[in-house]
Order: C-alpha cells, then structure tokens, then sequence
C-alpha cells in the first residue's frame, strides 16, 4: 500500500528549501553581485573594524597573514585533515541513513508510522542537547563520536526532504505510469526517483551547512581537535587574528560545497533548467 | 454486416468516496472495430472515469467491461492513453518520453529508435527531440503525447479531452493531425470532449451523457464521410443539423 493510492494529504511545508526554478541558476552578473557584497563587507570590517574593538575585531588584513602563518607551521592542513574526515564520514552517513529512511517512509506508511514521532522529536530537540549522549554512547573513542554527531546534525533534512519528495509524486505521472504497464522497479527510475531529487538535493544544501555546524559543536565538545581545537584554543590566548581563519576556512567550505550540490543539480536534473 | 464490437461496457456501476458518490450506474455501450466514438457529456459526469474503467486503472463496482473477449482488470499493452494534462515526464526528453512505452514493451533497442523517429516525424515534432517538455509549447507537448500513444501501435486509443487545454487555432491543427493520421491507418478510438463541434468533427458515432450520475442520453451516427478536415466538416451541409442536435441533448436536463 502507498501513500500516493490511500491519499494521505501532504504537508509540503516540512519539505523546506525546495527553491522555484527561476533562482537556480547564476548568472555572470549574479557573481558580480555576490563577489561585491563580499568586498564592501571586508573593506568595511578593515577600516572601521579596528576603530571599534581593536583586540577583537581584527582587520582582515591582519587574519591573511594568520593564515599563512598557520600553514607554514601546518596547524591548519592537519586541523583540516582531522575536520574533514569527520565532516565527510557524518554527512556520508547522514546521505546514506537519510535516503534510505526517506525514501522508505515517504513510500511505506508502516515505516512512516514507525519513524516520524522519532524523527519530528529529534529534529525539534536542538541538536547540541544531543552531543553528551553521542560523547557517552560512543566512549569518546577516535573520531565515532564526531562522524555520528555531524551525522545527526545533517541527517534531518535529508531524511524529511526525501520522504517528501517521494510523496509529493504526481499522482497523474503514477498513472501514466500505469497506462503503460510499468513494472515496480521502472515506476522508481522513471517516475519517483527523479520526481523527488530536486527536494533530496535542497535537502542535501541545508545538510551540508548543518553537518558544518555539526562538526565545530563535536570539536567543541568532545575531544578538542581539527578547526574546531583552533577557533577554543586561540581564542583562549586572544590570538583573534588566527582564531578567525578556521572560521573562515568553515564559511568558506560551505560556499564551495554548496556550490558543488548546485553544479550536481545541473547535472543530474537538467529538466529543472529553463530558458529565461 | 455488423462490425465486431471491440470494447463492450456491460450494466457498469461506478462509485466514489466509499460508495457515497455514483460516477455512472448500470452503463452499456459498444466501440465498434475500427470507429471514433466520441462521448460528450457535461464537465463532472465521469467521462474521464469511465475512461480510467476501459483502462483498468480504475476498478469498477459492478458489471463488466471486455475488450476483445478478455475483461478488463489491468492496463493492457493493446490499448494506449492520451492524457488531458498530457502526461509527459518533465525528466525525459520528448525522445525519451516517445520512447516509454516501447521501452517498458520491452523492444529492442533498434525497433524503439526506428518507431520513435517515425511517429516524431508524423506528430510533426522533428527537431524537438531533445527538448525537455517544459521547454515545449502545450499544443508540442501534447504532440508528444499523442506520439507516445502512437508508437506502441495500440489497436486501441482512448483520448481523454486531449486538445482541452490547447488555444483554438493550436487544437484545429491538432485535429487535423489526428484526422490525418487516422486516415493512414484507422483504429478504434474513444475520443472524449467537452467540444460539440470536435465530437462531429472526430467521431463516426456520438454519444451524449447525462449528468451525473452518468447515463446514456443518445447515441447516433455522424453522417459525414471521410477522409475529413475541420474545415471540411464544417462545410458540410449535415454539420449544422448535428451540432444543434447535440446542443439540444446537452441543454435538456434529466428532470
Ligand atoms: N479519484 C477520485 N476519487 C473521488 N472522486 C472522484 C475521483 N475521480 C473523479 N471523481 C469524481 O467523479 C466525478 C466524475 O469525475 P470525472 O470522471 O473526472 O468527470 P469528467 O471527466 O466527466 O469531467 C466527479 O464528481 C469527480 O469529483
Ligand atoms: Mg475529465
């Protein structure tokens, strides 16, 4: 039994950051724009920045140099190593854990029964509240904790945007589908799948810039290593210069990999494309 | 001599909603071989469920419906639909879209390329195969869809107000096609519409419902020979005549 057959009413607002087509793709000017803003902000933060607080607001001037100096002395590539590894382990687990429960509970209304007081509980509890438990659970024991923490940071909108993607199918298409005598394993591949990637890949952006969050809190909390180790530790000496640059090497990842899901939309939806 | 008699509605019962709404009750007609008939009927009636039954997409609560001696339980690979809402994938490309119900057929790969090419060429799309179907015009779109149908070379095709939506001029060219193409090789076909003018045009046999719950107000003959156009139709001296007589039927309310 489906959903799409029994008619169970969608709530399409837990599916969040399904963007409409018109925005989806940059235009060379849009990059003028965004690359503009992003000089006003740092030409601002250097001139008037150090006039307001000189110990914390560092001009960025002063966090370039910091930079340069946290790879000649290889902090930074070993920081980035040790956060990454985490990052990318918790939001592959959090893609794999996500899809399969998504598309589970968005096709199966026994899974979704059984999993979405768990789900809604879990994703309404701020996520950091969580943090001891995973510290606990996992003994602290190497990077476990981390990956898991990063995972449950990230796998929420996967998991919801997924399950309503599948349920948002068009309901006409499953019965094109029908007309033409499709078998089971087709109906995915042609109809559902690609009916619900445009809500898994928006599911995947807000993964990603939680996964971030996701990472620092674990570094934070449990066992002081990778960017997150840099941000406590120079901040504890008032080296805000240094602080800064795992910030904005955090900041910076989330731009790129963004930016990457949106290219991979691109590529693997390119229906959702249209001529202006 | 009579003509064999294709699909056969047998005292079919109809409900909704648990049984609280009745689409149609007790309904029989007959698509003879080779005919167009065209059922017209007031918006709501169930004409695109009745259609939905002849499928089998729908079930029915009573009665039987048999297409060629076999009753209807599942969509059969004989009979092919086109869509109001025309139906395309807006992930395929209108190749790949022509292509689905080849493919889902299970033909090989050669036969599907070689059908798909023919009937994009009669639908008139040439040069739009790679276009995704938002890229399209409707009156495209349901080219695509119409070519879709065609290329599993049904011996049945069941139309659902398939240039409803279209502009007026974009739904006479379209009906020419199809004119056209049943011409080159007739087959039986329900052609529902909510257009008088389109039923004449289309059909060889009219067949006017009633409002909910649908019943059977007339059926009769369209006296207009073949090969028509519109504007053919139009012209003929038998076409004013049947489009009042319709309007009459369709007016006329069942106290
Ligand atoms: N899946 C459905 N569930 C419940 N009621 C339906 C369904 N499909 C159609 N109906 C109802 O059946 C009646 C006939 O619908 P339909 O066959 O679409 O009419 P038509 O195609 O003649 O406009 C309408 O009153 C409609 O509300
Ligand atoms: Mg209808």
């Amino acid at each position: 039994m489906t959903f799409h057959r029994v008619g169970v009413e969608v709530d399409e607002s837990r599916a969040v950051g399904v963007r409409t087509s018109r925005w989806r793709r940059l235009r060379p000017g849009d990059w003028v724009v965004r690359l503009g803003a992003i000089a006003v902000v740092l030409g601002v933060w250097e001139l008037f920045g150090p006039t307001l607080n000189k110990l914390i607001l560092r001009p960025p001037s002063d966090i370039f140099r910091a930079f340069f100096e946290l790879i000649a002395n290889g902090e930074l590539q070993d920081a980035m190593g040790q956060s990454f590894r985490e990052l990318f382990g918790g939001l592959a687990v959090a893609l794999a854990v996500g899809l399969v429960l998504g598309v589970a509970s968005g096709r199966w209304r026994f899974v979704y029964n059984a999993i979405d007081p768990l789900v809604s509980a879990l994703y309404s509890v701020p996520s950091v509240a969580l943090v001891p438990l995973i510290a606990v659970a996992f003994r602290s024991v190497g990077d476990a904790p981390r990956i898991a923490t990063v995972a449950l940071f990230a796998v929420f909108p996967i998991l919801i945007n997924t399950q309503q993607g599948v349920r948002n199918v068009d309901r006409q298409l499953l019965e094109v589908a029908r007309s033409f005598n499709t078998s089971e394993r087709r109906l995915w591949t042609d109809v559902i799948l690609p009916s619900a990637m445009p809500y898994v890949l928006a599911g995947v952006r807000l993964a990603i810039g939680r996964g971030l969050i996701g990472m620092i809190v674990a570094e934070f909390f449990i066992g002081l290593v990778g960017l997150g180790y840099l941000i406590i530790s120079y901040e504890n000496v008032f080296r805000i210069d240094r602080m800064f640059v795992p910030v904005i090497v955090v900041a910076t990842m989330g731009i790129l990999m963004m930016g990457f899901v949106q290219w991979l939309e691109g590529r693997i939806a390119p229906w959702l494309k249209r001529e202006q | 001599m009579a003509t064999p008699i294709r699909i056969s509605v047998e005292h079919v019962t109809k409900r909704f909603a648990s049984g609280a709404v009745t689409v149609f009750e007790a309904l029989d007609l007959a698509v003879r071989d080779g005919e167009t008939l065209c059922i017209v009927g007031p918006s709501g009636c169930g004409k695109t469920t009745l259609l939905r039954c002849m499928h089998g997409l729908a079930a029915i609560d009573d009665g039987r419906i048999v297409i060629d001696g076999t009753e209807v339980r599942a969509p059969s690979r004989k009979v092919a639909m086109v869509f109001q809402h025309f139906g395309l994938m807006p992930w395929k490309r209108v190749r790949e879209n022509v292509a689905y119900g080849l493919e889902l057929a299970g033909l090989p790969k050669a036969t599907v390329q070689e059908r798909v090419a023919h009937y994009i060429e009669m639908v008139g799309l040439r040069g739009f195969e790679t276009s995704y179907p938002n890229q399209l015009s409707g009156g495209m779109q349901q080219r695509a869809g119409l070519a879709r149908a065609l290329a599993v070379e049904p011996d049945i095709l069941l139309m659902d107000e398939p240039f409803g939506s279209l502009d007026a001029l974009t739904r006479e060219v379209l009906q020419d096609e199809l004119l056209r193409i049943y011409q080159l090789a007739p087959r039986t076909m329900v052609f529902i519409t909510h257009s008088i003018e389109e039923a004449i045009a289309m059909g060889d046999r009219i067949l006017v419902l009633s409002a909910r719950p649908a019943r059977v107000r007339e059926l009769f003959q369209v006296d207009i020979p073949r090969p028509r156009t519109v504007e053919s139709v139009i012209a003929h001296p038998r076409f004013i005549p049947l489009r009042d007589h319709c309007w009459r039927l369709l007016r006329e309310r069942a106290a």
